[in-house]
Formats: structure tokens, sequence, C-alpha cells
């Protein structure tokens, strides 16, 4: 930090200034949040070493020894799949001069060896051995068991996906989702046998700051009508009526996000164009209707988008999750996956790979034109007059309203900036606390 | 690299140096059209049954036997006719905003190996790519890779009927690909 914020800093008590680009007064948001160098290392800190954060689906690490490598934030991790068939997730870096161990994205591992010094770990982490070890063994106070990998203080799973977290004060995964699981149970628990990840991950790079897209799936239905309108065309030959139906909604629940609309209750399936996957849906809809109910069966294909805070979105009726990792300020990897139905038939599964990809993947037809959004909206706040003007996030103000049946805080609209609204009040949450403690419920 | 199952056509000897230089007019031709961004002149060179496959490449071990691309992953592209018409009707569509103003596009073609197919009038050929975008102001995105296609001659016109693109990229160091390879 310089001098000056150094001593910003220290009059304020030591607690972050960041959480002052948030105004939930005028729901605007400071552009410097997009660009400043500093922010984003308080972001690694106070957001990624402390938030729940995906890290895979249990149907990609089935068997003991199973790994896939991932981010949690910045830091490479693996999530290995252990011998008594609990999930470990280690940090993928040697504790001996910090170099990656493990340098394949996935795969199966009987335990893990350092290139350079041979330091071989196992499968929980522990060290195991090295080159020379004698060398290490009569060295005074060398004990091995101080140099296991460091590891996800927790790790959790909720219906086959994996959450880990870097904090230990952190609470449970139930209460860090709260009633989000609701919705989750739509996607994740409309069929007995459950969901699997079809195989292999699309990886692809956005010059942008994580925020953008994490946000735009959170509640941005605005940008799908405008931004869309190509995809939409090449897809279903007939572009999207403005308005998009009248009974739609927001929902949010500790910054976690859900927008939908039960106007098109199969709205985003049919943006595949896929005849198999819409009759999937209505043949099953009896069961689906049977297990959770008349208000979300409808919601399980609908004209949605949603996301659980901080970088993890996805796309109910497309079916594609991801996470957006941040590569510095203004960088993120990007990593999707296909969501299935275990017991869905293959030709079903088959026609979700095609479709995501025809949709949203690096060269679909929806996701093409949101990258130069996310981009430009990232490159253009940086000058001196451009960084004086707040960002804009107040559409429908004041729509919330109560709801028999959908938990959470419920907002009339689906146009409307308040789940947008809810993330940044959550980032400012994190930016301010010190410890959870200090984390509101939201 | 471990066997994997592909759309792969086998290969079946030495074509003779004119169909050498056929094809090689062929994919010369198909690149300066996608260049222009021309996709109505270059549908014509796609035979209907095409299958048009562009695997991710995962980053395994080399010992492990699963290999590093297969037909039941996610893909880029793993399209018919009826996709690539889909994926040409946004990129002439009005409202394909992040198209307008136009990517400027260079696919360069090299390395063209051409050998005699399984029937008599196919040939499997062989060839590497670059494929140089700029957009804007300062954009840039480059792509290498390689590609093996199965052409078909049909009514005295050459046809593509499979192409499997492999490029050398893992995590794809770029936001989309706009373009066809």
């Amino acid at each position: 930090m310089k001098a000056l914020e150094q001593a910003k800093h220290r009059a304020n008590g030591g607690r972050s200034q960041a959480a002052a680009l948030y105004d939930d007064k005028n729901c605007s948001v400071d552009r410097r949040m997009f660009w400043d160098e500093e922010i984003y290392q308080e972001e690694l800190d106070r957001i990624f070493h402390r938030c729940w954060l995906f890290v895979a689906h249990e149907s990609q690490i089935q068997e003991p020894g199973q790994f896939v490598s991932t981010y949690m934030g910045e830091d490479n991790v693996l999530v290995v799949r252990q011998s008594d068939r609990s999930i470990r997730v280690l940090v993928n870096s040697c504790t001996h001069r910090g170099n990656r161990i493990c340098h394949a994205e996935l795969g199966t591992a009987r335990n893990f060896v350092c290139n350079y010094h041979g330091w071989s770990f196992g499968l929980d982490g522990r060290l195991l051995g090295m080159h020379e070890s004698e060398a290490f063994e009569n060295t005074p106070n060398f004990e091995f068991k101080d140099f296991g990998l460091s590891t996800a203080a927790r790790v959790s799973t909720y219906k086959g996906l994996v959450f880990a977290t870097f904090d230990p004060s952190a609470p449970s995964l139930e209460e860090y989702l709260g009633d989000y699981t609701w919705y989750l149970d739509i996607l994740l628990d409309n069929d007995d046998g459950g969901t699997e990840f079809l195989p292999g991950t699309i990886k692809s790079v956005f010059r942008c700051n994580w925020k953008l897209p994490s946000e735009n799936s959170t509640g941005d239905a605005l940008h799908a009508g405008w931004t869309h309108d190509s995809g939409v065309r090449a897809m279903l030959g007939t572009g999207v009526a403005p308005g998009f139906g009248t009974d739609s909604y927001q929902i949010n629940i500790n910054g976690h996000g859900w927008q939908c609309n039960f106007d098109y209750p199969l709205g985003n399936a049919a943006s595949f164009g896929d005849k198999r996957i819409l009759s999937y849906l209505k043949e099953r809809r009896d069961v689906v209707r049977r297990r959770l109910g008349a208000l979300r069966v409808n919601m399980l294909a609908a004209v949605s988008s949603a996301g659980i805070f901080p970088n993890f979105s996805f796309l109910p009726g497309q079916s594609t999750f991801r996470v957006w990792h941040p590569r510095g300020v203004d960088e993120v990897e990007m990593h999707s996956w296909v969501l299935v139905n275990k017991n869905a038939p293959p030709e079903v599964k088959d026609a979700y790979r095609k479709g995501v990809m025809m949709t949203f993947s690096p060269s679909g037809v929806f996701e093409m034109d949101d990258g130069e959004n996310f981009e430009f909206s990232t490159r253009t706040v940086r000058g001196a007059e451009g960084r004086r003007r707040p960002i804009y996030y107040g559409l429908s103000r004041g729509s919330k309203i109560k709801h028999n049946e959908l938990p959470g805080n419920v907002y009339r609209g689906q146009i409307n900036d308040a789940n947008q609204r809810a993330y940044f009040r959550r980032w400012a949450d994190f930016m301010s606390a010190e410890t959870w403690s200090e984390v509101p419920d939201r | 690299m471990s066997v994997v199952k592909d759309n792969a056509t086998a290969a079946c000897g030495i074509v003779p140096a004119s169909v050498q230089g056929e094809i090689e007019r062929f994919l010369y031709l198909e690149a300066r059209l996608l260049d222009e961004g021309d996709y109505d002149s270059w549908l014509v060179l796609l035979a209907p049954d095409i299958h048009y496959w562009m695997p991710i490449i995962e980053n395994r071990m080399r010992g492990d036997p699963i290999g590093t691309y297969g037909p039941d992953r996610v893909a880029y592209f793993d399209d018919t006719l009826d996709d690539i018409k889909r994926r040409v009707a946004r990129f002439q569509s009005r409202t394909a905003w992040a198209e307008d103003p136009a990517t400027r596009h260079i696919h360069v073609i090299s390395n063209i190996e051409v050998e005699a197919g399984e029937k008599p009038d196919e040939v499997v050929a062989h060839s590497i790519f670059i494929n140089y975008r700029n957009r804007g102001e300062r954009d840039e995105d480059i792509l290498y890779g390689r590609r093996r296609d199965l052409i078909r001659r049909r009514s005295g016109s050459w046809l593509l009927a499979r192409r499997r693109i492999l490029i050398a990229q893992n995590v794809l160091l770029a936001k989309n690909i706009n373009t066809f390879l």
C-alpha cells in the first residue's frame, strides 16, 4: 500500500476503506473497484480467502486418487478423492520451495511428487518422502509432519456440488447458502439419481474484472433481450419481445441471486433449438412437480440466470455452470461445465452438451456477445474523468414484495438491478468486516 | 499420444500431384472466404453430411490412458451443417454487436499433405493453420492448430465432409472463437 493509503487505513482504525465504494443509498458503484490493484489484493484476502468457493462436482472425482486442479482466488488447488471417499482440497504448491507439484488439470494419482527436489505428498497432503531424504532426516529440528501441503480449512458438499473455504471461522456451507438451497434443489434435486457434470471443462480468458460477469449472472436480465438479440435470432429465428412478460422476479439471499420468469417456463431450454430437450422436460413435468411443487417445476428451465457469491454462476435451463476465477484486477479465467441428471437418456445428455456449446461457450452464439461488454466495462473506467463517474445500479428500486412461497428477498420484475445491488452490498459486507462474526445475514 | 476414437477416416496412400494441387487451391480458397467473412460462399464448400469438430484439449499426464481429447467431452465445435448455419446466421445478423465493426481475420494455411481416402472420390488432407484475429484498436488473438480433413469430389467440385481441429491451447487464451478454423 502507498504511504497515503496506509495513513488513511490507520486513521480508520485499521479498517478497509473499500466498503465505501458501494453506495447503497444512491445504488451506485465506484468504478475504482474494477481497476484498483490495491482493492483487488484486499479482495483476495477478504473475499476469496473467506467465502465458500465452488471447487468441483462430485462426479468429476468418483474413485480414490481421482483429482481435478482448480483455483480458489489465485491459489491453485487440487480437489482429491481420498481412500476413505472423503474429499480434501490441497494447495498445489510445494512446502519446500513453493513450486507447483501437479501439472495435470485432472487425472488419477497415488501421490503427488514435486519435479524440483522430489518432495512427495500423499493424497491427503502429508509429506511422505523426498530425494536425498536421509540428509533431511539428519537435519536438526526437521519434522516431516511440519511440511504437509496447505489445505482448505473446510470442505463440504451440497447435493453433488463441492465447496471449500480457507477460513476456519467461516459458518457452515448450509448457513452460507441459507434458503438459497431451496432454489439450488430445482437443478440439483429434480430427479432421484442426482446430477453429474459431463466430461470436460471449457476454459477461456476474459480481460475483465471478475465482478462484472459475476453480477451479470446474478441478476442482469436486462441485457438478455438486447445483447443477445443476434443469438436468439440465430437459434429461434425471432428476437425477444420487449417487456419480457409480467410474472417475473428477482430473489436474493446472502448475496446469492436468482432471477426468473414464469411467463416462459421453458424459455432458456428453448434457446438450444433442440426438440429432444423440450420433450425430455415436458415428459418429466409431473415427476418434477411431485418432487418440487407447482412453483418450482416452472423454474427449472425458465428464462432465468443465477449466481452464488462471489464468482459461481449458472443458467437454469441451459444447464451451464461456470466460475470466474480472478487473474489480477483486469483478467478472468472462466471454467465452465454442463450439468445433467445422471439418469437422463444418453441422447438427452448429448443434446445438452451440444446445446451449451452452441449457446454459452467461446464459440456459442450468446457468449460471443457478452465478452466484449465485460472487457470494455473494465477498460474504459480508468481515465481521470471516467473514474469520477459512479456506475448506476438503481433500476426498479422499491420493487421489494412479500411472497408466500418464494423464500428470501423477493422483488417483482425481472428487469431489475435488485440482485446486483444485493451482490455489491454483500461485497461491501466482506470488504468492511474484520471477522466472520461481523458479516450480517442478508 | 494415446489412440482415441474420433471422426477419423483412414488414409490410404499417395495421390497424384494434380490432386495435391487441387486440394491446396481448395484450402486456400476456403481460408480467403473466411478472411473476407463471405460465409455464403464458404457454405457452398461444405458437404451436407459434414462433421465439423474441434475438441477441447485436456492437460493430462502422458501416462493417463484417457488421452487429451475425445468425442464424449465438451467441445468448441461438434457441428452438423445445420449447426454451422446457425452460427453463420448470427455472424450475418445486424445485431451481432460484437462483430461490428468487423473483426479482421487472417487464416494462414500451411504444411498441406494429401493422401488417398478409403473411397475413390475422397482424400484425407492434413494441414496446419495460424488464425490471427484483430479487433477494434488493439485487440489481438492468435490460434495455432492442426487439421485433418476428409474432402470429397462431387460433380467436379471438392466438398469438405469431415474436419478435426486440434489447437495447441488448453486454456483458450481468448474470450471467444468468432470464426471458423
